[in-house]
């Protein structure tokens, strides 16, 4: 039997199943920092807890991308994509230790979005569609 | 009606048996980087299309003397075309040389990571940065280190 | 004989201009196929957390009606590219989907995921103000948030598995 085939294929569904989830809470976060949803809700307590669903998710994506990666090092040492992927990656995370979760612990609750505050969910969620971009263009480029 | 239908399901059911895989995504993953395979014969069928390519040779076995038909997969058109080949480049019926890497699973498939076209002209048709042998990540690959690496 | 006639139309469909145009194509496809990606990503993501959200595990403090208020835009409008996508990917490969086992298995589950919500909305969530502040919802709700993870993780997953059949 192939193993390696389908261990592959297994890791890539993991891979996509918790980009779902990562996807699914950076959104409902930048949408509320952005002012668009859950409006009577504080940003500072939607970040912290969907937060959780979102570096559970990210673990479990550098994880398995690590396991994608060892399979195809010389791929990804050659591809332009996935340095632009890690490149993204990087700065993803760094912006979301630092002027992401700022701007989230200073967000208020009624009163609407300051223009930085935009910025900040605007750019976060840029970061991240880069990422998933720049993946998927691994397999492509 | 029913004997064009038969006819057809028949035919769909006789290109499927022909095919040996469909698709993957990762060279590792699907064959084997050990085993460089060396293919010259006239190509039978072209399937330029997305997301892998395929072409198919008749093959004549060394051993046997039996005309063997052998998968060729390479990358989508998209890559190919960035990579200087056109969908007319193979020709039923036309002579070439195929490098590639045998299927794991055994199968009379190769990874096409070379192709020699009847005027000489070399091309390269392993996926995009797909990792296999001779692959740099550039749209030409590593030609020359292909094949007997 | 209802087989034989279903392959010569998914062997139509792939022989159609558009499939074959789709199928050929430089970039479409690959673009096609990446905005699926992002669509189920929409779409899984947003609904998933609606369903954590009814089995406690975040946004407790969030009234369920609210949250799903919030995500079900969102989540329709991934539906709604998804299957647009999706179809454009199946024009393109129609006939080799048909012979696929992974393809079959995802339309059933496809079939499957439908009816969840259908079931949940016409019988719990009815309800839903009656519960809607609790922390945990009540099991039957909490039942169908498992349902709806697990089925629309076998989706993906037999989604995937269609490239390596």
């Amino acid at each position: 039997m192939q193993v390696s085939r389908w261990a592959f294929a297994v890791v890539e569904m993991v891979h996509l199943l918790s980009l779902a989830a990562l996807g699914g809470s950076v959104l409902l976060i930048d949408l509320r920092l952005l002012g668009v949803i859950l409006k009577g809700e504080s940003a500072k307590n939607i970040g912290h807890d969907l937060g959780r669903v979102l570096l559970v998710s990210l673990t479990i994506l550098i994880l398995s991308g690590i396991g994608l990666l060892s399979e195809e090092a010389m791929k990804c040492y050659f591809s332009p994509a996935f340095r632009w992927k890690m490149a993204l990656l990087a700065s993803s995370i760094l912006f979301y230790f630092t002027l992401h979760r700022r701007a989230l612990n200073r967000a208020g609750t009624d009163t609407p979005p300051e223009l930085a505050q935009r910025a900040v969910a605007v750019v976060s969620m840029l970061l991240w569609l880069g990422v998933g971009v720049a993946g998927r263009a691994i397999g492509l480029i | 009606m029913k004997a064009k239908i038969a006819a057809s399901a028949l035919l769909v059911l006789a290109s499927i048996a022909a095919v040996p895989a469909y698709a993957h995504h990762s060279f590792a993953a699907e064959f084997d980087g050990t085993k460089p395979t060396r293919l010259v014969g006239k190509i039978t069928r072209v399937e330029w299309t997305n997301p892998h390519s395929y072409f198919y040779v008749d093959v004549t076995d060394p051993k046997s003397g039996k005309l063997i038909n052998w998968g060729c997969e390479g990358a989508g058109p998209g890559a190919l075309s960035r990579r200087g080949w056109k969908k007319g480049d193979l020709k039923i019926g036309d002579q070439i040389v195929v490098d590639g890497y045998r299927a794991k699973d055994g199968s009379h498939l190769v990874d096409a990571r070379r192709v020699t076209l009847p005027d000489g002209r070399s091309v390269y048709g392993g996926s995009p940065g797909d990792g296999g042998p001779g692959d740099n990540g550039t749209v030409q690959g590593n030609l020359s280190g292909t094949g007997k690496s | 004989m209802t087989q034989p006639i279903l392959q010569h139309l998914c062997q139509v469909i792939y022989d159609s201009q558009v499939g074959t145009a789709i199928r050929e194509s430089d970039y479409a496809f690959s673009i096609i196929e990446s905005v699926h990606v992002l669509a189920i990503t929409l779409l899984v993501g947003t609904i998933s957390l609606l369903d954590l959200r009814m089995l406690g595990v975040v946004l407790r403090e969030v009234p369920v009606t609210r949250l799903s208020r919030a995500v079900f835009p969102l989540t329709w409008a991934g539906f709604g590219v998804m299957v647009s996508s999706g179809l454009l990917l199946f024009w393109a490969e129609a006939a080799k989907n048909y012979v696929n086992p992974a393809f079959r298995v995802k339309l059933i589950l496809l079939l499957l995921v439908g009816l969840n919500p259908l079931i949940f909305h016409t019988s719990v969530y009815r309800r839903v103000s009656e519960w809607e502040l609790e922390h945990r919802s009540p099991w039957r709700a909490r039942a169908a948030a498992i349902a709806s993870l697990t089925l629309w993780s076998c989706v993906v997953i037999a989604g995937r598995a269609i490239a390596y059949f």
